[in-house]
């Protein structure tokens, strides 16, 4: 042990310490400051832990406490208050560059030792002192902001009221500061790891060290007497079905019989500490009887394979559709091309771990089982833990949460700490790390695909083709909802008149496909995005005119059969056509030597409403005559607070901050369904409004506004609006996959400048270009930073990223982008209004992603002329291309 | 291809299945709850109850009924079972019983309450 003498945000501390306790672990566990998180395992790979120490910004995960004696230790919370922030968190509150906030306090703590040495950065100063912090939100484009207008508030150039919108002055199409976004920036906001939990146990999973095999035997018994452990169970210690079910029941929250995935969990130990839980769960004895492995969903699909679920074949799910007569129309066309194409297995990677903590709260008959985490639907997640545990009063409670990307649409951790909540009866918290969080989590599928595009000589559009397979790994999440998804958005923003698909769902080995941004069209929009630059070659035309000349027209119908009667992607072509010529002036020098420019394009219309979707919202008028909203509109970042707020503030003719948000507690919230698939802004908003519009006709039935005026005419201050997009009418025919689409489209064109290096194979992103027609813009900043944000998942989807079950284990292997990967990105806008959308907006939070990787892989081969067919386009496969190529 | 692979192969949306329920074209999710449900009718009530064995709904299923399709109207959600308790003043053994398959999967699914959505395209 060692003596040390801290001052910690300004008061002197005294600590006894063992050798290896990290100022991480000190400044969380002892002083209680969580403002500064943990993300890398302590691995100094993410910067979210970032803290000044005697004036420099160092990563307090790799800083021994015993080493800090004397030293002045200043914290994200040593900065400002929410209500007293400090000019650096109004900066990234301005900016927008405050999403889902778990990796703000470091970068404002990188950025106050940055500006404290250099008030006046430039970009490229900006970037290297911000090297090492990690963000998955923002692309890093609006946290560069925030730091730049930081340094103009420091040297005085300006202050936060003269930058701060008016909040009296207009509510839509302003960038008003995200409601959550202060107390994300004073590090204050509390995510799942940081909740304060009295006595609680601290768990540990026994995980499966194999890929498949049935479990002969669990010995507990030397765990059992281990320091500090309270308690293992395994699955027969769970009264409920003990299986996690968004569509098919497959996934058991503890294996009891058989494993089907490597980290599939087998037990739960308790434990006073953390290390003593683990230390146990590695004590646990768990023989195997190992199975065949299956690794793709060919070998699955074989004749004689094992089939990995009793009750479904490993092939499970299959949907055609079938528009036209493709086959016919392709022997007919001037022109064909035929590739195949796949796409790899990727983690959603939210810098969050997946942490959840229990708790029982009350007694007897009335005691309620409250699970927090970060869910993005957490009613379906309640209903799914009180069948799963066999309990039926559970609430749930969103934490803030540090991203998800799709990946919490699935359980994750609750049931583990669910059920040990129920069977210790005890507070828990299991807080695992990240190689356990990557390992437990679902990821986006693999598709394998196989596609013929066919024009006529003028170059229209006749026919597609794609068969693609599905890896669904061991797990069905909503494997089946993204063969769906291709489905309902196959034809991207073009009129083709023949469709021949069929979509194939298939179980593995390999860890469960979930919900992963955009979930479905970004993996077959890169072959039909891929085949279209072929096809315009082939012809001898522009690939951005080809484009252009098939956009689907009102009045058409895109593969399901479904028309539109607004399409309006020919007028952002034309708004993207300057930004294009002058890509292409710029390259059309930089063609020849090692080092050579190449421009390339991609595009979606993609869905927003869902056939058949819902949403609910409450709205009642407070005493006050403010507004309360009660609605489980999760918020991981997207910004979903603002949305609400302006929209209520707007419509109700109410102030901002007398609009209220209860959101994060399936007690108090209606069921709003999931913050995914880009539906929040269009269902929720939808929703609202029309609950909104009951209050206001009751206000005008009584010739009063105020809720006192309401009450004494008895009248009601409370009401549900629901939303109900088209579609009702029943999902895809079974046969032919037509049937309904989403009620709206965002429209998008993508554009990749990027430098490739012959000799090596690297490629640079020297800018992205993205023009998006999302109708109505509420709120500016949100709209960049989801663009932003999905546009640096593509091109890291394109370029770099791979998980590989088991070896894929932190951010440096799975090659998390950073400050020095990022690059420009420009944004055009245009506003046509929806006719169905609130206030004419739709939704934005997928889109970009969808197209980014076409965008890249189509601006290599313009650049190099090597087309890659296999993402990621890693430089290896480059060269090699290049090499055959010769 | 392996044995059972073409036995019980799905297609379409395996959340959702059309039915004629009280001369009503419906639309169910798997588990049998009214995807909309705003198609519920008292005759549609009853219709459902027949199917799980209720012949005549009583006094006191027709109260869960209405107290459960009056909470979901105003609130937006279903009701816990002690919301169920303290609004009827009936026990919750007693509440298990008045239906086949209890609560959650007699009377929510009699009273036309949707499940949870979790995938929403």
């Amino acid at each position: 042990m060692k003596k040390v003498v801290m001052k910690i945000n300004g008061k002197s501390h005294q600590f006894i310490v063992e050798p290896d306790r990290v100022l991480l672990d000190l400044l969380r566990e002892d002083m209680l400051l969580t403002g500064a998180k943990q993300s890398c395992d302590r691995k100094g790979q993410c910067g979210a832990c970032t803290v000044i120490v005697n004036g420099k910004a160092v990563r307090s995960c790799l800083q021994k406490v015993a080493n800090l004696d004397g030293a002045e230790v200043i914290t994200v919370e040593g900065l400002g208050t929410p209500d007293n922030p400090h000019l650096i968190q109004e900066a990234y509150v301005l900016s927008g560059a405050v999403q889902c906030g778990f990796c703000t306090p470091g970068m404002i703590m990188s950025t106050k030792a940055l500006l404290d040495r250099n008030p006046n950065p430039d970009v490229e100063e900006i970037k290297k002192a911000l090297e090492h912090n990690l963000c998955r939100c923002t692309g890093y484009a609006k946290i560069i902001d925030a730091v730049t207008l930081a340094g103009r508030f420091i040297r005085g150039e300006t202050t936060p009221d003269k930058v701060r919108p008016d909040p009296n002055g207009p509510k839509i199409g302003v960038s008003h500061p995200r409601p959550s976004a202060i107390i994300k920036a004073c590090g204050v906001a509390a995510f799942s790891a940081d909740i304060k939990l009295q006595d609680a146990l601290e768990l540990a999973v026994v995980r499966s060290t194999e890929h498949h095999a049935k479990i002969k035997s669990i010995n507990t018994s030397e765990a059992e007497k281990m320091p500090g452990v309270m308690g293992i169970m395994t699955a027969d210690d769970i009264k409920g079905t003990n299986r996690i079910v968004i569509i098919f029941p497959d996934q058991p929250i503890l294996c009891k019989d058989k494993v089907q995935c490597l980290g599939d969990p087998i037990a739960i130990v308790a434990a006073q500490t953390k290390n003593q839980a683990v230390a146990a769960a590695e004590a646990v004895k768990v023989t195997y009887e190992p199975l065949p492995v299956l690794k793709n969903p060919r070998e699955a699909m074989a004749e004689g394979a094992i089939q990995i679920h009793q009750e479904w074949p490993n092939l499970c799910f299959a949907q055609p559709q079938i528009k036209g007569d493709a086959e016919k129309a392709i022997a007919a066309s001037a022109v064909v091309v035929e590739a195949n194409f796949t796409t790899q297995i990727n983690h959603q990677a939210p810098l969050e771990p997946e942490a959840t903590v229990a708790y029982i709260e009350g007694e007897g008959e009335d005691a309620q089982l409250v699970v927090v985490g970060r869910s993005i639907q957490i009613h379906g997640m309640m209903a799914n833990l009180q069948e799963a545990l066999g309990y039926e009063n559970v609430r749930y409670e969103e934490s803030y949460s540090g991203g998800q990307f799709g990946i919490k649409a699935a359980m994750t951790s609750e049931g583990i700490s669910g059920a040990a909540a129920l069977h210790f009866k005890r507070s828990v918290r299991y807080i695992p790390s990240l190689a356990e969080s990557m390992l437990l989590t679902n990821k986006r599928h693999a598709f394998d695909m196989k596609v013929k595009l066919a024009a006529d000589k003028d170059g229209k559009l006749t026919a597609f083709t794609i068969d693609y397979i599905v890896d669904n790994g061991a797990y069905q999440i909503i494997g089946i909802y993204v063969i769906m998804r291709a489905m309902w958005m196959l034809s991207g923003s073009y009129n083709i008149p023949n469709i021949n698909a069929m979509g194939k769902l298939v179980y593995t080995n390999n860890p469960a496909g979930g919900a992963a941004r955009g979930a479905g069209p970004p993996q077959v929009t890169f072959a039909l995005e891929s085949a279209m630059d072929m096809l315009a070659e082939k012809i001898g035309m522009d690939p951005f005119k080809f484009r252009k000349i098939n956009s689907l027209l009102p009045g058409q119908s895109v593969s399901t059969g479904m028309v539109y009667e607004q399409w309006p992607f020919p007028e952002l072509c034309d708004a993207f056509q300057p930004s294009y010529d002058r890509a292409k002036k710029e390259a059309a020098d930089l063609k020849s030597g090692p080092i050579r420019r190449g421009v390339g394009i991609a595009t979606h219309a993609f869905g927003i409403g869902g056939p058949g979707d819902a949403g609910r919202v409450a709205v009642e008028l407070d005493p006050d005559d403010g507004i309360t909203i009660f609605a489980a509109v999760a918020d991981p970042g997207e910004g979903n607070d603002s949305m609400l707020t302006q929209i209520a503030s707007h419509v109700g003719g109410i102030p901002m901050n007398k609009i209220r948000l209860v959101t994060r507690d399936t007690d108090h919230t209606a069921e709003m369904g999931p913050a995914a698939a880009s539906r929040m802004t269009y269902m929720a908003g939808g929703s609202l409004i029309l609950a909104l519009e009951q209050l206001k006709k009751a206000m005008e039935e009584v010739g009063s506004k105020t809720y006192e005026g309401l009450r004494k005419a008895g009248k009601a201050t409370h009401y549900v609006g629901s939303k109900q997009a088209a579609g009702q009418e029943g999902p895809l025919d079974p046969v032919t996959g037509q049937g309904p689409s989403f009620e709206s489209r965002v429209h998008n064109i993508q554009m990749a400048e990027v430098e490739v290096n012959t000799d090596t194979g690297e490629v640079r992103v020297i800018k992205m270009t993205t023009a998006v027609d999302a109708g109505t813009v509420i709120n500016p900043h949100n709209l960049e930073g989801q663009l932003h944000g999905g546009i640096d998942q593509g091109v890291g989807y394109a370029l770099r990223e791979e998980y590989i079950h088991g070896k894929t284990n932190d951010w440096n292997t799975f090659k998390f982008p950073t400050m020095k990967t990022s690059f420009p990105m420009d944004v055009i806008i245009k506003e046509t209004p929806r006719v169905k959308g609130p206030l004419g907006a739709t939704g934005i939070g997928e889109m970009t992603m969808v197209s980014t990787a076409p965008a890249v892989i189509n601006a290599i081969y313009d650049a190099c002329g090597v087309r890659i067919y296999n993402l990621p386009a890693t430089p290896e496969k480059i060269k090699a291309a290049l090499t055959a190529k010769k | 291809m392996n044995d059972s692979a073409t036995n019980n192969l799905e297609a379409g949306d395996v959340h959702q299945k059309f039915r004629t329920i009280a001369g009503k074209k419906i639309l169910f999710d798997k588990q049998g709850f009214l995807w909309h449900p705003e198609d519920w009718t008292e005759e549609v009530a009853v219709a459902l109850a027949l199917e799980c064995g209720i012949e005549t709904l009583s006094d006191d299923q027709w109260r869960v009924i209405r107290f459960l399709r009056d909470y979901f109207s105003y609130h937006g959600r279903a009701p816990l079972n002690r919301d169920l308790k303290t609004g009827l003043g009936i026990s919750l053994m007693e509440l298990e019983c008045l239906f086949p398959g209890g609560i959650r999967h007699g009377a929510r699914r009699v009273a036309g309450l949707p499940n949870p959505r979790t995938c929403t395209g």
